[in-house]
């Protein structure tokens, strides 16, 4: 009888799961999903959202979405042996219910107060039935590996592994492009690492028309001619040939493409800004046009304080870049290897990220390498023993990692990226304060290294059979006791997450998954009746479930 | 086409308000730059006037009939009424045609009842947008000159503020490059003009008729405006001013087709053409306050035979209607310098509103009647192209504003001013190599359209 | 033609003196070494200033020194940064470099300078990102104000104890994250229910208008340079009240 391996990348953003052949190490079938289970964009806010509805209530959403990505790889269940998990270290500690509340706060103090100060998250093999709800066979074998801290998690040193930095003899730095920004500086045999939480403006966030990767999303901007083509993303999530349009007024020069421009990606807002500054369309902070606007489409335009808020993200990743090699001693133009991870390090066109700072300025090689994790997860399904491998290097890793939080130089060249990218400080000066403080300079250039592309999607390898993306969002309905249908809640619920119905009493439901999470609660808050409850929803979803 | 090669002013001396080498007289017989200063009154409609042509005629009945009547009640002997056309007006080419007989009419019987000496000037509205058509062959270019026709028929004057050149100087003066400037008036606006100016004068001269003038407005001011006063700084002063010597060189293509004058009062580059043609020019400066502010306020004024205020809306003042206070206003400055004549003065009060101005910016600086006609002179002894003739007037605007040491520049406009003479000093000498090069630099800008301007 | 080559009266170029006053600090004192002593705060260099100071305390009196000298060079600086010629990096070295040479006059003088009031800054507790709270700490001391900053990850009985005890004009908190940014709304409460009524300014990524506007005490602060203005309203007087109504909604 065949055995079934199972490979899980639970990510921020959304979860992708692989079945494999354990015999031939053949991909059998994939699916992924295109949004989180939980309230909120961020880990904060899932955590925040742990905090608040209870580890319980979220375990049982992540396990149930779980459930439904597994049931969509259409395999016979009952054949897998072994499965393998990688992610950050909240997402692995909401899969196995491990306690949180460490990751909540940063403070050592706080931490103390709580009596979480110093958890460790080591690598462990659970078998699946301690799993509450999980559909995998009981005694097949789930491994979960290691964290380095708790910002640095196992699929970070997937990113290191995966990568092949180390195998590479030379000078090499790797980013994920994500929320938290995890990056390894790897030189003379030492690797140093640190974690920006750059934010979520890296992946289309916190922009006015910013938006995950999502059809109809620009996701590149290219010179051509005077104009700029635009990038869109397809049905499929598939990049396909846009408009061309002129900046900034965004008037269509050619029609072209069949989906309707909806929103900017992060590639596409890092894309639309290097161009826009190369045009001098913008002088930071400031955007050249008469309203203050570079207009995509009619409705799609890109404002003042969106460049700010990307700045702000952009400066993190260059701000980590620069205090690793300060603790290495070396200069940014040292780097010889940049490798990029994640969706966005993936997508996004080197030339334009080394104008903006985000990959060092004179590499001669970048990599660009998807998504590691969930190819790190294939490995210890076929290979178990790998699991030492990150073990060893998850120990090697906590003597070299570097809290950025009591960082000096990172605070100092935050300040920096900060002025330079609200107040539009100029570089020359910006590098002089790098002089002033002691700290490597760097060439402002943009090299044209060698780009080695190892993956043509996000998922990595599909093996030969489609992917299956599955809806995960829950909604769920209530009548809360004393409503009066006003609406209240439906207006000002920023995400559209709410609907009320028309009828007497009015069911309200909200989708989970759409919503902001709890740092949001407008709805609450705008309730003249107080009787909308968030919670509320999230207990009768679990619960609901749990009794299935 | 020849171009200037000589100053119909030998010297900047000679050059005088009231007067011009080249005076013109109307079908009514009213002479403009024959001695006196001649107020130029335009009102504009209110906004919702232009939704049928009965409300439209009304409004322009009063407004214009609010301004030669104040002329009779103040004692004002001459009076331009100028409007420009609202784009209805050129689009429905028999509007501005109806406008045009009714105000020739109103005209015709104030000069019956008091012999007060009016004449009309029915500016066409440049419908033509460069970036949506092709500004020589499509239904606006069609309008437009059908426009000049009609309004021909009875009015006195007729001008245009044409676009050619729009759509690549908008791009340029965003992104602060000269040489976009320089392609968008030397070439394009040039070409344009050409076409266009040939066809207007025919017109003109079946019609019995005075073809006027042209303006750089749509680039000029436009530059002028974005660099504002002095504490605004979109774009540097210093550029304004090089974008108005160049501007220059384009606006004189109108009189090198066979234009006599009066020119355009937007034009600000007006003096340099009154040197160069000795033709009549109207001008605008602190009198157009209800339309813009500038730097140049008096100055403007020292060589403009009808002074005008631009534009103002049509609404009630306390002294009465705009129309009817802006036409006071504007007779009373002339008289104050028909008077400088009549005593023999007009040097010194010359003197007086040039140097109230001269040394307030960049633009009065150049504008002033020596620097004005220095620019003049480059501008004719670079006859061998349009290219030529409008890249010296820069050189020479620029040679002008770091000349004196009297006029101060701020380090700002100066390093701008410094870094566009490296730029233009690195264009080719030839007009046929810097076509090649714009070409290459500008074919994708929206909506550009070679054809439009017979390139390639 | 004539031209008159005084135009004083006839015109004012407000660009050319926007544009004088910008390029540097204006000159503050006739007096040799205060001047320098304010180029030296200008320039954002401590150790210069230090020296300046010590030099000048052989001969002048420590309150003329900081009077005269190093918080005039301070003001021009906030004065330049006004105007976008100085960057918040710089703004920061200055101050750092003024409160250096304060120090050493208040050695010399034997007891501290008496400030414009005092203020409690800090991080919310569970919170490390101190960026924001840094740069209100830099331009409250710019303006004169005693600072007396917790710092990070503070836990609410740690800030109500320390209002307490040294009875600020104003409390301010930062909070980058989700989580810790509940603190606050604790905060005001307590010190509502001891009657120490006093302005709390929040700020930080993580606050927004509504949040703490929700809660008595609370003032939004949007950007840190807000901070020194609003502690000047209170010296004139504000009540929290007022405060909020002037500067949010
Ligand atoms: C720099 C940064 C860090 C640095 C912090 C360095 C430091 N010492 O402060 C480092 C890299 C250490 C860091 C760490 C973390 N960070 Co962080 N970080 C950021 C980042 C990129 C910028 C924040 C910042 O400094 N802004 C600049 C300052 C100047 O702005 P500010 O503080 O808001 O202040 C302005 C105003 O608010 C106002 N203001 C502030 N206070 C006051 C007070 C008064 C009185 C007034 C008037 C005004 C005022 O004035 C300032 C401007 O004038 C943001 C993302 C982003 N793009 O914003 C994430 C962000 C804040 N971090 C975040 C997170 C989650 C973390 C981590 C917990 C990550 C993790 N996964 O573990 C860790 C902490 C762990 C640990 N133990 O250290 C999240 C918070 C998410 C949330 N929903 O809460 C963010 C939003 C990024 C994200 N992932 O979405 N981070
Ligand atoms: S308003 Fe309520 S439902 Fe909508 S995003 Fe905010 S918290 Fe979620
Ligand atoms: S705001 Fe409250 S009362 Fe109004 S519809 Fe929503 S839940 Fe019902």
């Amino acid at each position: 009888m065949i055995q079934t391996g199972i490979a899980i990348d639970l990510g921020t953003s959304g979860f992708r799961v692989q079945a494999l052949d354990l015999d031939s190490g053949a991909i059998i079938a994939s699916a992924i999903s295109t949004c989180h289970p939980l309230p909120g964009s961020n880990v904060i806010d899932h955590i925040h959202f742990t905090l608040e509805a209870g580890l319980e209530t979220a375990n049982s959403f992540v396990i149930q979405a779980l459930n439904r990505l597994l049931e969509g790889l259409n395999i016979d269940l009952s054949r897998v042996v072994r499965t393998a998990v990688c992610g950050n270290p909240i997402q692995l500690s909401l899969f196995i219910s491990q306690d949180i509340e460490d990751l909540a706060y940063a403070g050592s103090k706080k931490l103390e107060s709580l009596g979480k100060s110093g958890v460790v998250r080591d690598a462990c093999i659970i078998k699946a039935g301690i799993i509450k709800e999980l559909i995998l066979p009981e005694d097949s074998e789930i491994i979960i590996p290691p964290c380095v801290h708790m910002e640095v998690g196992a699929d970070a040193l997937a990113m290191i592994i995966k990568t092949g930095i180390l195998e590479r003899n030379e000078t090499a730095i790797v980013t994920d492009f994500g929320t938290n920004a995890e990056m390894a500086l790897f030189h003379n045999g030492v690797i140093y690492t640190g974690s920006t939480a750059a934010g979520p403006a890296i992946e289309g966030r916190h922009i006015s028309c910013g938006t995950l990767a999502v059809p109809g999303a620009v996701s590149d901007i290219e010179p051509e001619g005077g104009r700029f083509r635009l990038t869109v993303l397809d049905e499929r999530l598939l990049p396909e040939k846009g408009d061309l349009i002129s900046l900034p007024e965004g008037e269509t020069a050619e029609k072209c493409g069949s989906t309707p421009v909806t929103g900017i990606t992060g590639t596409g807002v890092i894309a639309l800004i290097s161009e826009a500054l190369e045009n001098k369309l913008i002088s930071i902070p400031q955007i050249n046009s008469t309203d203050g606007l570079l207009k995509l489409t009619e409705n799609v335009s890109f404002n003042r304080n969106d460049l700010m808020e990307a700045g702000k993200a952009t400066g993190a990743i260059r701000t980590g870049h620069l205090t690793l090699c300060a603790n290495a001693g070396i200069s940014p133009d040292d780097i010889q290897t940049a490798c990029l991870s994640g969706a966005a390090g993936t997508y996004l066109d080197v030339r334009k990220a080394q104008t903006l700072g985000l990959v060092p300025p004179l590499v001669k090689t970048v990599i660009q390498a998807g998504n590691t994790s969930l190819a790190m997860a294939r490995d210890l399904v076929l290979q178990p023993e790998k699991t030492d491998e990150m073990s060893r290097l998850a120990e090697k890793l906590r003597d070299t990692y570097c809290m950025f939080s009591s960082s000096k130089i990172f605070n100092r060249v935050y300040l920096l990226e900060f002025s330079y990218w609200t107040e539009g400080m100029p570089l020359n000066l910006y590098r002089s304060f790098l002089k002033k403080y002691g700290l490597p300079d760097f060439n402002p250039g943009v090299s044209s290294p060698e780009i080695i592309r190892t993956v043509e999607n996000q998922l990595g390898e599909t093996g030969s059979t489609p992917v299956a993306v599955v809806d995960i969002s829950c909604r769920e309905e209530l009548t809360p006791t004393g409503c009066t249908g006003c609406k209240a809640c439906e207006i000002k619920c920023p995400q559209k997450a709410i609907h009320v119905g028309e009828n007497q009493p009015p069911v309200v439901s909200v989708d989970l998954s759409a919503c902001n999470g709890v740092s949001c609660k407008n709805c609450e808050r705008v309730c003249p009746e107080k009787c909308f409850s968030l919670n509320g929803y999230f207990q009768k979803f679990a619960g609901q479930t749990a009794c299935l | 086409m020849k171009l200037s090669d000589k100053m119909a002013y030998e010297s900047y001396a000679d050059m005088m308000f009231g007067t011009a080498i080249k005076p013109v007289t109307t079908k009514h017989g009213l002479v403009i730059g024959g001695g006196f200063v001649i107020p130029e009154i335009v009102p504009h409609p209110r906004p919702g006037s232009e939704k049928t042509l009965k409300t439209l005629m009304r409004e322009f009945e009063r407004a214009n009939f609010d301004a030669l009547e104040r002329c009779v009640l103040v004692g004002h002997p001459a009076i331009v009424i100028e409007n420009e056309h609202i784009s209805q007006m050129t689009n429905n080419p028999d509007w501005g045609m109806e406008i045009t007989i009714q105000t020739a009419k109103q005209i015709e019987e104030f000069k019956i009842k008091y012999g007060l000496k009016a004449a009309y000037r029915a500016t066409i509205a440049d419908i033509r947008r460069p970036d949506r058509v092709n500004l020589r062959d499509s239904e606006a270019t069609a309008k437009v000159l059908e426009s000049f026709e009609k309004c021909a028929e009875a009015a006195d004057i007729i001008s245009i503020e044409s676009l050619g050149g729009k759509e690549i100087f908008d791009y340029s003066i965003i992104r602060n490059d000269i040489t976009g400037i320089l392609f968008s008036e030397a070439i394009l606006g040039g070409r344009d003009m050409e076409w266009l100016w040939t066809r207007i004068v025919d017109i003109a001269e079946r019609k019995k008729c005075i073809a006027g003038g042209d303006t750089d407005c749509a680039r000029s001011n436009t530059a002028m405006f974005m660099a504002g006063g002095f504490i605004s700084k979109d774009i540097p002063h210093t550029l304004a001013a090089l974008t108005r010597a160049i501007g220059a060189a384009r606006t004189l293509v109108a009189h090198e087709c066979g234009a006599t004058g009066p020119g355009k009062d937007c034009g600000y580059e007006n003096p340099i053409l009154k040197a160069i043609t000795g033709m009549p020019m109207s001008m605008e400066g602190k009198s157009s306050a209800c339309a813009h502010p500038d730097l140049c306020g008096n100055v403007i004024a020292a060589v403009c035979d009808l002074w005008s205020n631009e534009a103002v809306a049509y609404h009630n003042m306390f002294g009465g209607t705009t129309p009817a206070v802006f036409a006071e206003i504007l007779g009373y400055d002339a008289a104050a310098m028909n008077s400088a004549v009549a005593l023999g003065f007009q040097k010194e009060f010359q003197a007086c509103l040039v140097n109230s101005d001269r040394y307030r910016g960049p633009h009065g600086f150049i504008l002033s009647p020596d620097n004005a006609w220095h620019i003049g002179k480059a501008i004719v002894e670079n006859s061998r192209s349009m290219y030529a003739r409008s890249k010296a007037a820069a050189f020479k605007c620029a040679e002008l504003l770091l000349g004196d040491p009297n006029l101060r520049i701020t380090g700002y406009e100066k390093e701008s001013l410094l870094g566009y003479l490296k730029v233009l000093e690195s264009l080719p000498d030839e007009e046929n190599d810097f076509i090649d090069l714009c070409m290459r630099k500008y074919k994708n800008v929206n909506g550009f359209k070679p054809d439009s301007y017979g390139l390639q | 033609m004539k031209y008159s080559t005084d135009t004083s009266g006839i015109f004012t170029r407000f660009d050319m003196e926007i544009e004088v006053t910008r390029r540097s600090i204006r000159r503050i004192s006739s007096d040799f070494a205060l001047q320098a002593i304010a180029d030296c705060v200008a320039d954002g260099d401590e150790e210069k200033t230090e020296e300046a100071v010590k030099e000048a305390l052989e001969q002048k009196d420590p309150l003329e020194i900081i009077h005269e000298g190093l918080i005039p060079g301070m003001n021009e600086v906030s004065r330049l940064w006004d105007e976008g010629v100085y960057f918040l990096p710089q703004v920061i070295l200055s101050s750092d470099a003024m409160m250096a040479g304060i120090k050493l006059c208040e050695q010399k003088l034997g007891k501290p300078l008496k400030k414009k009031g005092k203020i409690i800054t800090h991080t919310a507790e569970g919170d490390i990102h101190d960026i924001g709270q840094s740069i209100v700490n830099a331009l409250l001391n710019a303006d004169g104000f005693e600072v007396i900053n917790l710092g990070t990850d503070v836990p609410i009985d740690v800030v109500v104890e320390a209002c307490l005890a040294h009875k600020p004009i104003m409390l301010t908190g930062t909070a980058l994250m989700t989580t810790t940014m509940s603190a606050f709304p604790k905060i005001a409460a307590k010190l509502k229910s001891m009657n120490f009524n006093i302005p709390f300014v929040c700020g930080g990524g993580a606050v927004n208008e509504e949040f703490v506007t929700g809660f008595d005490l609370g003032i939004w602060g949007k950007e840190a340079s807000q901070a020194p203005a609003m502690a000047g309203d209170i010296l004139e007087g504000a009540h929290w009240q007022e405060l909020r109504s002037k500067w949010n909604g």
